[in-house]
């Protein structure tokens, strides 16, 4: 007898017909969260701008962090003595923040310098419940003079330490001490830290240090509300009702007098910052504007900062979505990747006119930094060959591996220095830079005619350091060598982990070693030259090629206590070809990469030394939000091809079980 | 049974002790702790503080034994770190020094945000489309149905991930295509997208799998005899052979049930949801030694209780098996 009752497939039909609606319910694409807030207490829109990094911060203690990404969440929480101007970079330059002006420098007649520093009045920490009653509290010199006792607590291990200890009074003693005594004394003052009064104190320094002003600019000499320090301590404390409740460490809830606050951090995910209510330390400059877009800057002068009211930083460790969001409006800029780069930037680095009629502007960002190749200057074979070396340098075709590999947008490295700094002369032209005839010519002066040992008769061979990061590294590593092999000589690649790369620049067991580089710490030309330093040789340093020529490094000990000035331009520039001429790296290419800015979120910053600049960006919201729907726009098709499917499938089912139970 | 059990509990040792050491050869032998420091620290860091952060982590131990003068004999890194293991204590992430007691905890909750329902869901769909196929059998609806599964099967789960961001929230933007909320319906929104791939990557095989075990089950007497007593078709597939077949998809799922915890690698990393296996491809990608042992060592216990599970639940589900 057939059964009357409703088969079981109609009951999962409806099942997956409902799994389908939720399916499609229209939940939205928008990966960002709610605002804070919908309006400013006095109703207008509150602004937002969606930022995003790769990676999570390594630390957000100001005496300890030194990565990018740590920097650019601290950057907006903790505010620095001085900061840099977020448009002037020909060259840098540095302009008050906690503090009311520049330092005053004092030249002593004994030869050591103090700078004499007043702290703006009336600028007050973010609420926090470390203190009473939630409230900020009033800035202080102690709380510089607790940041800059920290420097030397050899716990926190502050990275500036060994820059500074040459030049700050007892400042590497300090350390020293504490470290003996297994902790550091905060009772006791420092010898370089002077507290005149409630607003100013004095940097006692043993010699000349013009680059003070710079370490001024970075979080290391930030004040530290010591209260902060003590409450976040990571441990469970019992909260109001008596629960215990665990506390984040400091180095996860800086407490500073920024222009934001940081509300939320969850690590592999997103990090939320929301305007700081008492912030008034700086305005928005009203000078310094690139031509280009002055008349539009013009509008922000002297406004108070911040001009948003929230900043949401997604973390991509995975880079495939960032396109897709930038795309869809939900993020406001996005650094254009090498995968990207041909869906967004034409041939002749120009945007794709897809991304040209949707408005979005494109940015070239020169980083402050220089890429080179290390060539060891105590190898029996290279170092003491300097035409070997002149050789090499002259097979290098930089041009060509950057239009390879960085897309034509990086710089090809003629010196040291990056452009920006002190002293870079864009005109300068490297005498060994990519010359083959001149190659082979040094090359047979340098005794390897043709690449063969005129003595031996042997084919000169040279080994080649590279890290065994992946493929690309890999075509890099092998440009470079074909590059050498042109002249006739061997060269065998070595790769490398990370450990054995280290093991062999630490020990100095290299011949060449591809893809060394370095970012600039603050713009100025010491902070490059002493990278062949002979005094900074790794570990402790970073002197990697090993390089020791005595008339350098009295030139460069001279030259780093300088203020700039014609004189301090010529050493530099003496340095400059020394280093031309001997060889020790042979410069590839200065980084630069290229940002494309939706249409509502102009750049209101060009300085590549502040990380993100987040207290100076701008956004049009009701321009944002009028795109965003144009551009995300859902076809209602879909759901109902599924829904026939499922509907169709399960028909063809309950027409099947009638037919056989009839 | 219990001394079975009992038995399995001590095979596990050594399997345990296995997992321990490969994991402390890998990150403590071919790469020490000190190029570790060097990676993590970056660049410019300065000797001291390397050496401090490798105090700090208790890595400036001796490998094996402390044959130092004045030190205990068994203060080394290879003793300390299975110590560690061991009580579960298991510190804090050599890249954020977070304590990885805190990042499991944190972690749990999205991994199985995600995973649950996908489980949930994929087994309630796999087994109701596997019936369907069944009760269609040898129609041309359920060949192709085969084959969609053989398909499905077919295509590496990073496709799945690629197309359906590609086109699913990039194309129709009906989805997120990055991201996730714990908080209240924005998570639902997040997760629709990779539970259905998560789905979807697993269906196939799942759909083709338990057609074939209701497949065996519906030749069988039982199955003739209500037919032949005119139970419907549906409710003989639904009722009589669900019920027969679950024995042999119990033992098969259970054993799934301890890995949820522990998430999904390639769907978390890929739509950014935070949860273990995120963690854990993370820790892998940065070299963070910590982090990873704790990981694995803890999907190794989990592998193991899904192995006893499915012992027990096989015993449980049959009464022909006897656990001995």
């Amino acid at each position: 007898m057939p059964s009357r009752r409703t088969p079981p497939f109609r009951a999962c039909a409806l099942l997956l017909l409902s799994l389908t609606a939720t399916f499609f319910a229209g939940c939205g694409n928008d990966p960002n969260l709610k605002p804070e807030h919908e309006k400013r207490a006095d109703g207008s829109p509150w602004q937002v701008r969606y930022s995003y990094m790769p990676d999570d911060p390594r630390s957000l203690d100001p005496q300890f962090a030194y990565d990018q990404m740590s920097r650019r969440l601290l950057e907006p929480v903790v505010d620095t003595l001085l900061e840099y101007h977020p448009f002037k970079t020909d060259p840098y330059e540095v302009m008050p923040s906690l503090l009311a002006s520049l330092p005053e420098r004092v030249k002593n007649p004994d030869g050591t310098e103090t700078y004499v520093c007043k702290l703006k009045r009336g600028i007050l920490f973010h609420n926090d419940p470390c203190f009473p009653g939630g409230k900020g509290r009033e800035l202080t010199v102690q709380d510089v003079e607790y940041g800059w006792k920290r420097m030397v607590d050899p716990k926190v291990e502050c990275p500036a330490l060994s820059a500074l200890q040459d030049y700050l009074v007892g400042f590497g003693e300090a350390y020293e001490t504490a470290k003996k005594a297994d902790g550091l004394d905060y009772s006791k003052p420092l010898k370089c830290f002077e507290i005149v009064d409630d607003q100013t104190f004095k940097v006692h320094l043993l010699k000349p240090y013009p680059q003070i002003i710079y370490w001024m600019a970075m979080h290391f000499m930030s004040p530290v509300a010591h209260e902060a320090v003590e409450f976040y301590d990571g441990k469970e404390h019992p909260d109001a009702n008596g629960k215990m409740v665990l506390r984040p460490a400091f180095k996860w809830h800086p407490v500073g007098t920024g222009a934001f606050q940081l509300v939320e951090y969850e690590p592999a995910s997103r990090a939320r910052l929301v305007r700081n209510p008492n912030y008034h330390t700086v305005v928005f400059p009203s000078d310094g504007y690139p031509p280009d877009r002055a008349d539009f800057l013009k509008q922000f002068a002297g406004q108070p900062v911040p001009l948003v009211d929230e900043i949401q930083v997604t973390i991509f460790r995975e880079q495939t979505p960032i396109p897709v969001l930038f795309n869809q409006g939900y993020l406001d800029s996005m650094g254009v990747s090498k995968d990207a780069f041909n869906r967004v930037v034409t041939t002749a680095q120009e945007l794709t006119p897809e991304y040209k009629k949707r408005g979005v502007v494109l940015e070239k960002d020169p980083d402050v930094s220089t890429f080179f190749i290390s060539l060891n200057m105590e190898d029996p074979v290279i170092g003491s060959n300097k035409k070997l070396r002149q050789a090499l340098s002259c097979s290098y075709d930089g041009q060509s591996y950057v239009d390879i590999f960085w897309n034509g947008v990086s710089p090809v490295a003629q010196q040291l220095m990056p452009p920006g700094i002190f002293g870079y002369d864009k005109n300068y032209q490297n005498p060994y830079s990519y010359d083959l005839d001149k190659a082979r010519k040094l090359l047979a002066e340098a005794g390897y005619p043709g690449g063969i040992d005129s003595k031996t008769g042997r084919q000169l061979e040279l080994n080649m350091e590279a890290s065994a990061n992946g493929s690309e590294e890999r075509q890099m590593t092998e440009f470079v060598q074909k590059g050498f092999e042109q002249l006739g000589i061997k060269v065998n690649v070595v790769e490398n982990t990370f450990a054995e790369l280290l093991r062999k620049e630490d020990a100095g067991k290299f011949q060449i070693l591809e893809g060394t580089g370095w970012g600039a710490d603050y713009p100025d030309p010491e902070n490059f030259y002493m990278l062949l330093n002979s005094r900074n040789f790794p570990p402790e340093g970073k002197n990697v090629s090993r390089y020791k020529n005595p008339e350098f490094d009295k030139l460069f000990d001279k030259m780093a206590t300088m203020d700039n000035s014609p004189e301090r331009l010529q050493i530099v520039n003496q340095l400059r070809d020394m280093i031309g001429e001997d060889c020790p790296q042979i410069f590839t290419f200065h980084k630069a990469f290229f940002t494309t800015i939706n249409p509502w979120a102009r750049r209101t910053s060009t300085n590549m030394l502040l990380e993100g600049a987040f207290k100076y960006q701008q956004v049009d919201p009701a321009m944002r939000a009028q795109l965003q729907r144009e551009w995300n726009r859902t076809p209602k098709w879909p759901p109902f091809v599924l829904v026939l499917l499922i509907a169709g499938a399960a028909g063809y089912a309950i027409r099947l079980n009638r037919k056989r139970n009839v | 049974m219990f001394s079975y059990l009992i038995r399995r509990l001590l095979y596990a040792i050594p399997i345990l002790f296995g997992v321990m050491l490969i994991t402390f050869l890998l990150f403590f032998v071919v790469q020490p702790p000190y190029a570790r420091a060097r990676a993590i620290l970056g660049e410019k860091a300065r000797p001291a503080q390397v050496q401090q952060w490798l105090h700090d982590h208790g890595y400036d131990k001796p490998t094996y034994l402390n044959t130092k003068p004045g030190q205990h004999l068994f203060d080394s890194l290879f003793v300390n770190q299975m110590k560690r293991l061991i009580t579960f204590d298991f510190g804090v992430s050599d890249k954020t020094s977070l304590p990885i007691a805190k990042t499991f905890k944190d972690g749990v909750i999205p991994s199985l945000c995600l995973t649950l329902p996908a489980f949930v869901i994929g087994f309630i769909m796999a087994v109701t489309l596997s019936l369907y196929q069944v009760f269609i059998r040898y129609s041309a609806l359920d060949r192709f149905g085969v084959f969609f599964c053989v398909a499905l099967m077919s295509i590496p789960p990073m496709i799945y991930m690629f197309v359906g961001q590609r086109v699913l929230a990039m194309q129709l933007n009906y989805f997120p295509a990055y991201g996730f909320d714990l908080r209240g319906w924005q998570t639902a929104k997040f997760l629709l997208l990779p539970v259905t791939l998560m789905i979807v990557m697993y269906l196939g095989n799942d759909v083709r799998l338990y057609r074939t075990i209701f497949l065996e089950e519906i030749t069988q007497d039982y199955v003739r005899t209500a037919l032949a007593k005119g139970v419907p078709q549906s409710r003989v597939l639904f009722v009589h052979v669900l019920k027969n077949g679950m024995i042999s998809l119990i033992t098969l799922v259970v054993a799934h049930l301890p890995f949820l915890i522990m998430g999904s690698l390639l769907l978390e990393n890929f739509f950014g949801i935070p949860g273990l296996g995120n963690a854990l491809i993370h820790a892998i990608q940065t070299g963070d030694a910590a982090m990873t042992n704790a990981l694995v060592y803890l999907g190794a216990l989990f592998y193991l209780a899904g192995l006893m599970l499915t012992d027990i639940c096989y015993a449980f589900a049959d009464p022909r098996i006897r656990l001995s």
